[in-house]
């Protein structure tokens, strides 16, 4: 019964290099969508904590308590990301230059600023992680499924030379089969350019809310830095 | 400092269970959807439907391949007709060639046979003919009957009757023949109804046994009856179908 060909059939009589092809394919596919959805998780979540801290962070709770609440986390095995993580940074840059008297403000402020933009940096990086291989999955896995069905295709017309009869009865199923391993590159290939772009289109949005909360924190430092010095001067 | 080493962890409740569960369980649906469609849609193309499940012309117990929920109208009437039947062979026997009949097909056959049961006598051809002629009247005149309401399944379906009918009354068995035995034709019709090919798809291993099944099909040569048919019901379904012919009334 030639013609009740299942896809499994198809992929267990394709050649070696097919089957090669189609087995890098299905690894590409899996490991993608594990990714897209790790990556959906972690997005969701730091995006959670986002809202939660700058909720906290604008309802005029004093920073030294905030920063204390943190460290309480930290000690509870939670780990701290995103903006609070760059919070974090900055005040404890902030609260150690401070006490060192011959800092100016700028100094101070500065010091603060350059340990938020390390601090975001990582944040970023976090954010990005196994992006890189997402794009590269939805760029490369047509082309490694077209190679797998190229060669394929290569295969069963070769087979064809060798038959006294021609008949398209001949090369279907090494055609179909062949076809099998473009299916499979597309589809790996699709959800990986699709989980890309959005993707890359959150960690965009989250480096732009990171930068303005850097900026606003650091405003409020400086306020903060001047008023210490300004007092100092009054006392000394 | 610490905070150093604070940012430069990996995250410490690290997403992984989820995801991999999510892979795997979508894989596994995709491939178990992509498999059951791939194999569901193939014997449709290949009209493996009207493929005739043998039936034990002698008991008349016909079995049908596809559990089709369709044809129960046409069902029903079946196993009442199928009592004539067995009384409907007996005669034929002496005569080696017309008892071994088998009745590959569908249900609506089990009407041409009270008629040979009066003539004893009669030979193959002529059985066969009569076997015809009864069926394509019943057929025409369900036909204006069923008008309303039959289902193109249904016609279709008395139609395979009406061809397996024929192509037993052409099927003469060789010796070797033994019961159980199974060869699978296959067929190609053009719309007058005449039988442009046949091909074996699967043997029965023996040849004599595939040779009186392609014998049978080519001696039957057309079914004229078919040009009843809608065009579009014809392309469906006989167009290219299966035959199958197995023996289930021999001794052994």
């Amino acid at each position: 019964m030639e013609e009740q060909l299942s896809l499994l059939e198809l992929v267990l009589g394709a050649s070696f290099t097919v089957q090669l092809v189609m087995g890098i394919l299905l690894a590409a596919s899996m490991l993608s969508w594990y990714m897209i959805v790790q990556r959906f998780i972690y997005l969701r979540n730091a995006k959670e904590e986002a809202y939660d801290f700058e909720e906290r962070f604008w309802s005029g709770i004093d920073l030294a308590q905030l920063y204390r609440e943190g460290s309480e986390k930290t000690a509870d095995g939670h780990a701290i990301l995103g903006m609070e993580s760059i919070f974090r940074a900055g005040f404890k840059e902030f609260s150690r230059l401070a006490q060192q008297s011959e800092m100016d403000s700028e100094a101070i402020v500065e010091g603060a600023r350059r340990a938020m933009r390390v601090a975001m940096l990582r944040e970023e990086e976090r954010l990005e992680r196994h992006l890189a291989f997402l794009a590269s999955v939805g760029s490369t896995s047509p082309y490694i499924g077209l190679f797998g069905t190229v060669w394929g295709i290569m295969h069963s017309f070769r087979g064809l030379a060798n038959a006294t009869q021609a008949t398209l009865a001949t090369v279907a199923p090494g055609i179909s089969e062949a076809l099998v391993a473009t299916a499979m590159g597309l589809f790996a290939a699709i959800p990986a350019v699709l989980a890309y772009n959005r993707f890359a289109a959150k960690v965009e949005v989250f480096s732009n809310r990171y930068d303005t909360f850097g900026d606003e924190f650091s405003s409020i430092l400086y306020r903060q830095a001047y008023a210490l010095r300004a007092k100092e001067r009054k006392a000394g | 400092m610490n905070a150093e080493s604070v940012y430069a962890r990996p995250v410490v409740p690290r997403i992984i269970l989820r995801p991999a569960l999510a892979t795997l369980a979508l894989h596994a649906l995709l491939l178990a959807a992509l498999t059951m469609n791939f194999t569901s849609s193939e014997p449709k193309v290949i009209k493996a439907r009207v493929v005739p499940k043998a039936i034990n012309a002698r008991l008349v117990s016909a079995s049908e391949l596809q559990p089709k929920p369709q044809p129960k109208p046409v069902q029903k009437p079946a196993p009442k007709k199928a009592a004539p039947k067995p009384v409907a062979k007996v005669p034929p026997k002496p005569a080696p060639k017309p008892a071994p009949k088998v009745a590959p097909k569908v249900e609506a056959k089990p009407e041409p046979k009270p008629e040979p049961k009066q003539e004893p006598r009669i030979t193959d051809e002529e059985l066969a003919a009569i076997a015809r002629q009864d069926l394509a009247r019943v057929i025409s005149q369900e036909d204006e009957a069923l008008e309303a309401t039959a289902t193109a399944e249904e016609m279709a379906n008395s139609y395979a009757a009406l061809i397996q009918q024929t192509v037993i009354g052409y099927w003469s068995r060789p010796p070797s023949a033994r019961n159980g035995m199974e060869v699978e034709l296959r067929l190609q019709l053009v719309p007058t109804g005449e039988i442009v090919s046949v091909q074996v798809v699967r043997s029965s291993g023996n040849a004599a046994f595939d040779r009186s099944a392609m014998n049978a099909v080519e001696k039957a040569g057309s079914f004229p009856e078919l040009r009843n048919l809608p065009p579009d019901e014809f392309e469906r379904t006989f167009r290219r179908f299966r035959l199958l012919f197995r023996p289930e009334d021999l001794r052994y």
